[in-house]
């Protein structure tokens, strides 16, 4: 007997009592539906973390000095510039850091994220489009002679200028927490709006952001010297870990630190591996579901076609009777529950699929659903299948055809 | 055809062991119309039974034209009964939930014909057994003299050399059973050797050969002038 015959006589026999099939497979979808649509959104937020991380700059590393060290352990101009050359990888240095403050003009005030940091600071804010629009940034000599000088961004601008944004050469009073104040002169306004992190943020409740040279922070607060966090980017990913490893020991050498543990750096390839490492947990999570939700489904199978071969046990007896050998009986009744599993897998899949996009256009992120998951929900669907078949289909091809003939 | 002789069969699943057969020797030649019969509990179910190759038996040699079929494995029996003997039950034994055509198919199914020669025989055989317009109904839509024309239709398919029948019409009433009883003597008249057991006398008078079963051994066996239909 061929498979085509096989095939077409058990659908024909899950067509015969579909209630009970589809009752029967319903451990079968449920378990599938829950590992496709689970998979789909994981896989889908995956990526969505992935590629913000990539956006942000997979390049990049942030290297920080622990709440514990000293000021004499800040990182100062003279850091960045051995850093710089003496690990080529580097191409650039940001060095930021951001305190909040009040500001204001001759119209409003306003509270402030006040950023302080060394000249690249430009490159500080990965989140932040740092285009110029008017003026410029700050440059060496703003630097060294700690200029009275800020850069702000465009709603900034807006929000203390009744709307102006051109404020180039406007003057702000800015106050920090401690009550140190400055007069600061605009010389550059930036675009200054924030790439979309997950939906975007509301900017009119954000506080306004300006910038200042980290010298002229030091001026104005005493009690601030040096810097806590440095970005670095470099060329290439495949140096990261490397140039992480060499700036960790140049600071700590500079700063007569070695092994204080003081300074540390991370960097986004390890936030990725954590990404990667709650995925798994995540992943293996749902397999021991699926298993579950599979084991519960089989049997549920070789339930129903023990029943089935007790059933037809007289046409089991008549199909012998008329040719049908032991290993004929067997593939008929493997088919049939491979059958059933498999329409289950097909039914769970389509399910899943539509749960996980409901699930995922609610959340905002794309379901990412691979041939893989859907040859794996196939290939598991028909092994459940078989092996919970095994037994009642053995059971069938075994019966002795007198016996079988004679049941009532 | 069939040659048997000395065959014991013993069941031994009640208390007492129950000689069935004690000794049987039987020999059926090709063409003949044979009757077995003899009271309830005599053994015939059981003969048949062996004769068919669907049960075992503790002693005694079988050969089906000319072939020692006294021992076969499970898988050797099917393909021999799948050939060689076409079975008729009482009870019909029609596969519900497949067509008429598709049960007159099953045999040769099993036997590897491909779709379309398959096709072709089993309307062939329907016809023979006049239900060449029935073929896409299904065994619960025709009456019980059909389903027993069908059931004769798939035992001929597979042209076997002997088709066996045990109590063919005991579902039947007089007058399907005569229609039945027709198609044998048909069927034989064209050369297929018919062995079937019957327990009723005007039944039986149809067939040309009488064995009578008593307790398990042949206590009668004579040949007789067949009653045409
Ligand atoms: N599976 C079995 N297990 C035990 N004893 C059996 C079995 N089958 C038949 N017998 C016994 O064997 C003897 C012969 O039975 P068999 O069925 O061959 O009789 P029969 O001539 O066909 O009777 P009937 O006319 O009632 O069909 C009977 O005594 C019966 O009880
Ligand atoms: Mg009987």
């Amino acid at each position: 007997m061929n498979l085509r015959e096989n095939f077409k006589m058990a659908i024909d026999s899950v067509l015969a009592n579909k209630m009970r099939s589809f009752l029967t497979m319903l451990g079968i979808i449920i378990g599938i539906a829950a590992v496709i649509a689970i998979l789909g959104i994981g896989n889908g937020a995956t990526s969505e973390i992935t590629g913000t991380f990539n956006d942000l700059g997979a390049s990049t590393i942030t290297l920080s000095v622990s709440n514990d060290a000293t000021d004499s352990e800040a990182i100062t101009d003279a850091d960045v510039t051995a850093l710089k050359e003496s690990i080529p990888e580097i191409e650039r240095v940001s060095a930021n850091n951001t305190t909040s403050a009040s500001v204001r003009s001759d119209f409003d005030t306003r509270d402030a994220l006040l950023s302080y940091g060394m000249p690249d600071l430009q490159y500080i804010n990965q989140t932040m489009d740092s285009t110029i629009v008017y003026g410029r940034y700050f440059n060496q000599s703003d630097y060294l002679d700690s200029k009275d000088v800020t850069v702000i961004s465009e709603d900034t601008a807006a929000a203390l200028f009744n709307g102006q944004t051109d404020v180039v050469g406007e003057q702000l009073k800015i106050s920090d927490n401690a009550g140190n104040q400055s007069d600061l002169t605009v010389i550059g306004v930036v675009k200054g709006t924030f790439q979309d992190l997950q939906g975007s943020f509301d900017l009119s409740q954000m506080p306004v952001y300006a910038a200042v040279p980290l010298t002229t922070m030091e001026k104005m607060n005493p009690t601030i010297k040096g810097i806590n966090s440095l970005t670095i980017q470099v060329d290439s990913k495949d140096a990261i870990e490397s140039v992480s490893k060499q700036a960790v020991r140049i600071l700590e050498t500079r700063h007569d630190a070695v092994g204080e543990d003081w300074y540390s750096a991370t960097n986004f390839l390890q936030a990725l591996d954590q990404v990667d490492n709650v995925m798994s947990l995540f992943i293996n999570f749902i397999a021991a579901v699926a298993a579950i939700a599979l084991l519960v489904g089989g049997i549920g199978v070789m339930n129903i076609m023990l029943v089935s071969v007790t059933e037809r046990t007289r046409e089991i007896g008549t199909r012998k009777a008329l040719g049908a050998t032991t290993g004929t009986i067997l593939a008929q009744f493997l088919m049939e529950s491979v059958i059933l599993c498999l329409i289950g897998g097909i039914i769970g899949l389509v399910l899943g699929i539509f749960l996980a996009s409901v699930v995922s256009n609610a959340l905002d992120i794309v379901p990412n659903i691979t041939i893989g998951s859907v040859l794996l929900v196939l290939f598991f669907s028909s092994a459940v299948g078989i092996f919970f078949g095994i037994y009642p289909a053995r059971k069938a091809a075994r019966l002795d055809p007198i016996e079988a003939l004679r049941y009532e | 055809m069939i040659e048997i002789k000395d065959i014991t069969k013993i069941y031994r699943t009640g208390g007492e062991p129950l000689v069935a057969l004690d000794k049987i020797s039987l020999s059926i030649q090709e063409g003949e119309f044979t009757a077995i019969m003899g009271p309830s509990g005599s053994g015939k179910s059981t003969m048949m039974n062996i004769l068919g190759l669907l049960d075992r038996f503790d002693s005694g040699t079988y050969y089906l034209n000319g072939k020692d079929v006294s021992h076969l494995s499970d898988n050797e029996g099917a393909h021999v009964r799948n050939k060689e003997i076409g079975f008729v039950f009482q009870s019909f034994n029609l596969m519900p939930r497949m067509t008429i055509l598709e049960n007159v198919e099953l045999p040769m199914v099993y036997a590897n014909v491909p779709k379309k020669e398959r096709n072709e025989r089993a309307v062939k055989a329907l016809e023979r057994v006049g239900l060449g317009n029935r073929v896409k109904h299904r065994p619960n839509e025709i009456s019980g003299g059909q389903k027993q024309r069908v059931a004769i239709a798939r035992a001929i398919v597979n042209t076997p050399s002997v088709l066996m029948a045990d109590e063919p019409t005991g579902n039947l009433d007089s007058k399907t059973t005569l229609d039945i009883m027709r198609i044998f003597q048909e069927l034989n008249a064209e050369g297929t050797t018919v062995v079937m057991v019957t327990h009723e006398p005007e039944v039986a008078e149809y067939t040309k050969r009488v064995v009578l079963f008593k307790d398990g051994v042949i206590r009668d066996d004579y040949p007789q002038q067949q009653k045409i239909l």
